[in-house]
């Protein structure tokens, strides 16, 4: 039982960091659907960095830059260029996936470095990412940073007349959001389940991008979807763990799928938008031109 | 910077220029503000006014010419160089975030905001301002919960907070219902008075002008017609400068035969946007050769109403009959098919395509036309043709009908949408704030038209926030108010304090 909890616990963690990347992108008007794709450059390029030279720092230290780069050449068709952003975001994620298929293929197989200790089987990352759920929330709503990158994310060109430097602002958000995705991967690949494969993410980035939606852009109510997106996530890779026979672990495994996309729906509707739609930051996917 | 006299120069303009692909929009402007001075711009729609002003706020730059700040020359690269000298501006849009609140709003970009935001004390500094100017303000309010007139005055508290001395306002009242533009005038009023806040604002209501502004500059196809002192002025001589030719002020309504009823609405209910009940049981008729005019202050209703007659939006409950039969379940293009036009308020986001030409725009009431397009394929040239003879008959001013829609100012940009309406002669017309930020000569005009399609036997729904324009027009008034209508009085016994009364919501009467 609280071997699931634990595991949960761990697997929200992932969800969490990234998916805070995209709320903070995303509260600037900027969408990066290529999560999965900055999330397996920082997973690989983390693991390679780790692997070689036996350090988890420099591991995650690498992940979080190329993360960032990854946000910086994210900012750098959807903001300076002005391309469309979903376009750009699908182009990471193929990016993401055949590239580091490519790089990493010669290091499949396990980390081979000890394990980062864990407190009572949860990981220290879950944690630090409620911390950071906490910070980005009084970054967001109590800073004056936090004021100008909602406000480009609303209305850019409100923005600008009032003094803020709407394509820094964005390029901030967009590099920030890359390093928590960069970040996350590399929590994947470092603690949770440290082993390089081919395609070892299945889906977790996309499943971060919907917690966003999910989240209505509020880190807390975002906090409680990762949690219970971990659950579901954990149960439906041992669903033995809470339920002594079950059905097929394949039908477990569509459950985290299915409820995002019976989510994604509910809140598409009408019904939903005219209660409580007005979360949506007004100008997300939309480029900033000057006139 | 500190000592500022009463009637000192604190902004001037020497020779400004600005050319735009085939027009020049400001033509060697020269032009000064003193200091303790309200000062209006005037000019026709298209004269070069928010240019001006855009210049002078370091919006958009000139293409020649000097500004000179306190007896300083000046270069503003950017509108956060105007505001750090004093320069403060409030939109001829609205520019604020609504989903921010009123502090939020007014703390954006704000230079000494802070790290962290100290929302206490810039709370307290603003209730302060608030409270000299005698306008109370909810700061923690959403901004999309605040009326029009609300929205404007968190504008200027937001410029003054950030120590503006000069403040430019373009057409600050043209959204406002009339007790909101006299508070605001007060206001106006007060800084000038004490705080030798500057205001050199812009408006096409001559009267206006003449209540509270000391001097007058006029514009005519981007130069200086004429610098005049107020006092000396009265709303012909205004009026002459600014279009050039006299400009009459009574419309001949005349006599339209009034035919048979064209619309009925029978209990008809709608939600707005937010989900909220915006429309009530709302029953009426308009009859051909007719003028039923709504009045209204915005917000009362009438644009779900407006919507739901032209296919927009889906009524919760009544019946909508055009030439006696249910037209409900048909879509906005069923309806222009049956002679129903429609010209939206929202010029630039229903009305028109910022990034489309004004050929293209012409054809979104013509695409659905055989002899616009055949077999999928659009008649250029005939399009070009019918544009450039309607920009010709409306007066638009354009360079070309190649240009972008996003390009005309907004009086241009509203004779293009009610030529393309009107030139289709529709039977029946919805008209929703038809001359909203539109000159003087331009509203004679679009109201003379609106007065011919009556005299031609159609019938038209006026949705006015303009109680001069409601008067002047129609042939039966309805007040609205919270998306009921509040009495129907024909134009013989229309009594304008008791409509005005109605419209704010006194008096309930139970609908006629
Ligand atoms: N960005 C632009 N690109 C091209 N032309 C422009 C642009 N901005 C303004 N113009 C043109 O410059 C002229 C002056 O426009 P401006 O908006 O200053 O007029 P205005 O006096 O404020 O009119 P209104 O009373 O309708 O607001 C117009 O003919 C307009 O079409
Ligand atoms: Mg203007």
């Amino acid at each position: 039982m609280w071997e699931f909890y634990a595991r949960s616990f761990n697997a929200s963690t992932i969800f969490m960091v990234a998916a805070l990347g995209e709320l903070i992108g995303q509260r600037a008007g900027v969408m990066n659907v290529g999560v999965e794709g900055a999330m397996l450059f920082g997973a690989t390029i983390g693991f390679i960095v780790a692997k070689t030279t036996g350090s988890y720092l420099l591991g995650f230290l690498a992940a979080i830059a190329v993360g960032a780069a990854i946000g910086a050449l994210h900012g750098f068709f959807s903001i300076t260029l002005g391309g469309d952003q979903v376009v750009n975001g699908m182009g990471i994620w193929i990016l993401g996936f055949g590239l580091t298929a490519y790089i990493g293929y010669p290091y499949t197989g396990p980390l081979g470095l000890e394990r980062i200790p864990s407190v009572a089987g949860i990981s220290p990352f879950f944690f630090l990412g409620i911390v950071l759920i906490a910070v980005a929330w009084f970054v967001l709503f109590k800073t004056n940073v936090g004021l100008k990158l909602r406000s480009v994310g609303e209305n850019p060109s409100v923005a600008e007349v009032s003094g803020v430097n709407v394509v820094r602002t964005r390029y901030l958000s967009v590099i920030t959001s890359g390093m928590f995705m960069g970040l996350a991967g590399g929590i994947y690949a470092l603690d949770y389940n440290p082993v390089w494969n081919y395609n070892f993410l299945m889906g977790w980035g996309f499943v971060a991008l919907a917690l966003v939606f999910f989240s209505m852009w509020n880190p807390f109510i975002l906090l409680g979807g990762s949690v219970l997106f971990g659950a579901l996530w954990q149960l439906s890779l041992n669903p033995e763990l809470l339920f002594e026979d079950t059905v097929s672990r394949y039908i477990w495994r569509t459950v985290p799928f299915v409820v995002t996309i019976g989510a994604l729906a509910l809140m598409s509707t009408q019904w939903f938008s005219s209660r409580w739609g007005a979360a949506k930051p007004e100008a997300l996917g939309m480029p900033y031109e000057k006139d | 910077m500190t000592d500022i006299k009463h009637g000192d120069i604190v902004l001037a303009a020497k020779g400004i220029t600005k050319r735009y692909p085939g027009l020049v929009a400001n033509d060697r402007i020269d032009f000064e503000i003193k200091a303790g001075e309200i000062h209006a711009i005037l000019g026709e729609n298209g004269a070069g006014k928010t240019t001006l002003m855009s210049i002078l706020f370091g919006l958009v730059q000139p293409d020649e010419g000097e500004i000179y700040a306190f007896g300083k020359k000046v270069h503003f690269r950017s509108p956060l160089d105007a505001i750090d000298l004093g320069v403060g501006m409030v939109h001829q849009t609205r520019k604020l975030i609504p989903a921010h609140t009123v502090l939020e709003n007014i703390l954006l970009g704000h230079p000494k905001a802070g790290t962290i935001l100290d929302m206490k004390r810039a709370g307290e500094e603003v209730a302060q301002l608030c409270k000299h100017y005698n306008y109370p303000l909810d700061l923690n309010a959403k901004v999309w919960h605040l009326a029009e007139g609300e929205k404007q005055m968190v504008e200027i508290f937001k410029a003054l907070y950030r120590g503006a001395k000069v403040l430019i306002m373009d057409e600050p009242t043209s959204a406002l219902a009339p007790p909101e533009t006299e508070k605001l005038l007060e206001s106006i009023q007060v800084m000038t008075r004490d705080e030798l806040a500057i205001v050199p604002f812009i408006t096409h209501k001559l009267p206006i002008v003449l209540a509270v502004s000391h001097r007058v500059t006029i514009l005519r196809r981007g130069q200086v017609v004429a610098r005049l002192d107020t006092k000396q002025s009265t709303e012909q001589s205004l009026a002459r400068e600014m279009v050039g030719r006299d400009v009459i002020f009574r419309l001949e309504r005349g006599k339209a035969a009034r035919g048979r009823s064209i619309l009925r609405v029978e209990n008809l209910s709608a939600f707005d946007d937010k989900g909220a009940q915006a429309l009530t049981d709302v029953s009426f008729d308009v009859h051909e050769g007719e003028i039923f005019g709504i009045a209204g202050v915005s917000g009362n209703g009438q644009q779900a109403l407006a919507e739901v007659l032209a296919g927009l939006r889906k009524a919760k409950s009544g019946r909508v009959l055009f030439d006696d039969a249910e037209i409900s379940h048909l879509t906005s293009l069923q309806r222009w098919q049956k002679g129903i036009g429609y010209i939206p308020a929202e010029q630039r986001t229903v009305g028109s395509i910022g990034n489309f030409s004004l050929v293209e725009n012409m054809l979104m009431n013509y695409h659905f036309d055989d002899a616009f397009s055949k077999w999928g394929f659009l008649n250029e040239k005939k399009a070009r043709q019918l544009t450039e003879a309607l920009i010709a008959e409306y007066g638009v001013a354009t360079p070309s009908p190649d240009v972008k829609a996003r390009g005309l100012s907004g009086g241009n940009l509203q004779k293009l949408i009610l030529a393309r309406v009107f030139s289709r002669k529709p039977r029946l017309i919805i008209v929703n704030l038809p001359t909203q930020g539109l000159d003087v000569g331009a509203t004679e005009f679009v109201q003379n038209k609106l007065l011919e399609a009556r005299k031609s036997g159609a019938g038209i729904l006026l949705i006015s926030e303009d109680l001069d324009e409601i008067l002047a027009l129609s042939d039966r008034i309805a007040p609205i108010y919270e998306g009921k209508f509040m009495d129907v009085i024909p134009a013989e016994s229309a009594v304008r304090e008791t409509i005005g009364a109605l419209m704010a919501g006194l008096e309930k009467k139970a609908a006629a």
